[in-house]
């Protein structure tokens, strides 16, 4: 008698689990729902359409002109080769993280003040360390060309000349970029036992020798994880560009990131270009990064370790 | 011979630190001095500024930059109060709301994946973990034209109701946290008789008290430096946030760099506070982020 009772309890509470339990997951759907798939379904339909304006009043439907007119818009290829080169900071900056990181490690005394402080451009807006950098790249009374006349060098325009713009750029992101490398590193060599170190000094396997076969493996999974968050976010940069160098994108639209042109076709060339070619971009940029990923992704099981 | 080997040791110990020190000067160097830099730049007068050389002490403070950028109204006279001082203040108005909502929401969704059985679960948090990877750009446009053909644009409902129905990130990583969490503890409250809404409330918030101080910290910080929403939907100037404000000041006060150089460390002084009091969250908060990608 008990024990069917016993049962009784548990089935109708099984039942009242699933709906509860449902119910909660489900609040995140809807927000998926409106928020992600509907915008997706409609990017696809707007890339195929020509949009006047902000919205559908005056959209007609053109199939695959806006795709065929990207590919020969010589700006199109210009802002996805001077993205990939400004993504080329990325694997710097994964490498400054490891190695302050390994530092870090040590433990000397100090290591923590030495953390916070590494860490402050990554709560830092971008807007604010954008105009910080603009004012010390500023052409006549910036920090750095004053150092540059200081040492009888001529200054240079850091931010308007073209030769000089993108690497400007590329050192602001060296800048900011490894803070969040470094504390995710600093947790996962934490996290590596001490013995495995032992062993492999007692075999006399060299200083260097234990890094690329024990630290280099032990922290892949946060190379990986940097790799690839960094370069969703690497290849859709764009803010940074429009606060530093101003809507034009530069001198000789040598900031022109993929993302910038987009948001140029949108509010710059509205009536020529406007929101349905900016959209064919957007799926191309989607595809982009999709396929790297994957990319990432089907290389990692030769990598990647999770072992540690 | 075997305190000589000592002893090299410690040498190359000694050694090794003076070098592991010179490299973790130079490199907070590195990351400190724009700070100094912009800092000094807002107490000097416009002039002192565009002085050459470089001056690394201000000759006399001056705190006109700071005056200029915490009571002008930069719109000219049309919403008659400090802009970035009410930037400030829309930044909190939508900001908080949506952190603290959009975290229950969170927390409630990540206790159901990790604790409670459904039917659909696995496919419900595989389509979450996918919706993480889809790049922002994609759903920028439609979300706007969406937006405007409902008249919501220059309204602070596209910045702040996205966020209420939870964030995929954070659902993940307090899902980790709370499997973590013994099935015994809830085994025992459901004989109690608690409900299940009452079991996360008595038993998992309790225990995931820090998990989800950092989380929310982490949301906060996004919504606090959000700039490409704000700005793609906030044109009136009564409506800017603190980010879009001090863009706004930026473009007005052009070369009035110690003007500029004021409202930059106004804008980032908030979130360094915070920072440093709070910054056990902070690192926890990123340092346990969804690792296993």
């Amino acid at each position: 008698m008990r024990q069917k009772r016993q049962i009784k309890f548990s089935r109708k509470g099984s039942k009242h689990e699933a709906r509860v339990g449902f119910a909660l997951g489900t609040v995140p759907m809807i927000g998926f729902a409106l928020f992600s798939l509907l915008p997706i379904i409609l990017a696809i339909i707007m890339s195929f359409m020509k949009i006047k304006g902000f919205n559908f009043n005056n959209a007609t439907w053109v199939g695959f002109d806006n795709y065929i007119k990207l590919f020969q818009d010589p700006k199109f290829g210009k802002s996805i080769k001077i993205t990939f080169l400004e993504a080329l900071a990325l694997p710097f900056s994964i490498i400054i993280s490891l190695l302050i990181a390994t530092l870090l490690n040590r433990k000397v005394k100090g290591t923590k003040a030495f953390r916070t402080i590494y860490f402050i451009p990554f709560v830092c807006s971008v807007v604010a360390v954008s105009t910080m950098w603009k004012w010390l790249f500023e052409e006549q009374f910036g920090i750095l060309n004053q150092i540059r006349e200081a040492f009888g060098q001529a200054p240079i325009g850091w931010l308007s000349d073209s030769k000089y713009a993108p690497w400007s750029m590329a050192i602001i992101n060296l800048w900011s970029g490894p803070a969040l490398g470094i504390i995710l590193y600093s947790a996962a060599l934490g996290n590596v036992p001490k013995s495995y170190y032992e062993a492999a000094s007692i075999d006399g396997a060299s200083k260097v020798s234990q890094f690329f076969e024990i630290t280099l493996p032990a922290v892949s999974p946060t190379t990986f994880y940097l790799l690839v968050t960094g370069t969703i976010s690497f290849l859709q940069d764009f803010t940074r560009y429009q606060v530093i160098l101003g809507n034009n994108a530069g001198p000789n639209n040598s900031g022109l990131t993929m993302v910038f042109y987009v948001w140029q076709m949108v509010f710059k060339y509205n009536t020529t270009m406007g929101m349905g070619i900016a959209s064919a971009f957007s799926i191309i940029i989607g595809l982009i990064i999709g396929i790297i990923t994957a990319l990432y992704y089907s290389t990692s099981r030769f990598w990647v370790s999770y072992d540690y | 011979m075997t305190i000589d080997k000592k002893k090299s040791k410690i040498i190359n110990k000694r050694v090794a630190d003076v070098f592991t020190y010179i490299g973790l000067v130079i490199y907070a160097l590195v990351i400190l001095v724009p700070f100094y830099i912009i800092l000094v730049t807002s107490f000097k007068t416009n002039s002192e500024a565009v002085t050459i050389p470089f001056t690394w002490f201000p000759q006399t403070f001056n705190f006109k930059g700071y005056h200029t950028v915490l009571f002008d109204d930069a719109s000219g006279g049309a919403i008659g109060v400090s802009t970035v001082l009410l930037g400030f203040g829309n930044t909190l108005l939508t900001v908080l709301p949506t952190t603290l909502i959009g975290l229950l929401t969170s927390a409630l969704a990540a206790y159901a994946f990790a604790k409670l059985r459904f039917p659909g679960k696995n496919i419900m948090f595989g389509i979450l973990l996918a919706s993480m990877m889809i790049p922002g750009i994609v759903t920028l446009m439609p979300s706007y034209l969406i937006y405007d053909t409902l008249y919501l644009t220059n309204t602070f409902f596209p910045i702040m109701v996205p966020g209420l129905f939870g964030g995929a990130a954070c659902i993940f990583f307090l899902r980790q946290y709370f499997s973590a969490i013994p099935d015994d503890l809830i085994e025992a409250a459901k004989v109690d008789g608690v409900s299940y809404i009452g079991i996360f409330f008595k038993i998992i918030v309790p225990l995931s008290v820090a998990a989800l101080i950092a989380q929310g910290i982490l949301w906060f910080l996004n919504g606090y430096n959000d700039y490409l929403g704000p700005y793609l939907y906030l044109w009136d100037a009564d409506k800017y946030t603190l980010q879009i404000a001090l863009m706004f000041s930026v473009g007005l006060y052009d070369t009035d760099w110690s003007a500029v150089m004021a409202g930059c460390v106004i804008a980032l002084l908030p979130m360094l506070i915070l920072y440093l009091f709070a910054q056990r969250y902070f690192i926890e908060g990123i340092a346990t982020t969804g690792l296993k990608i």
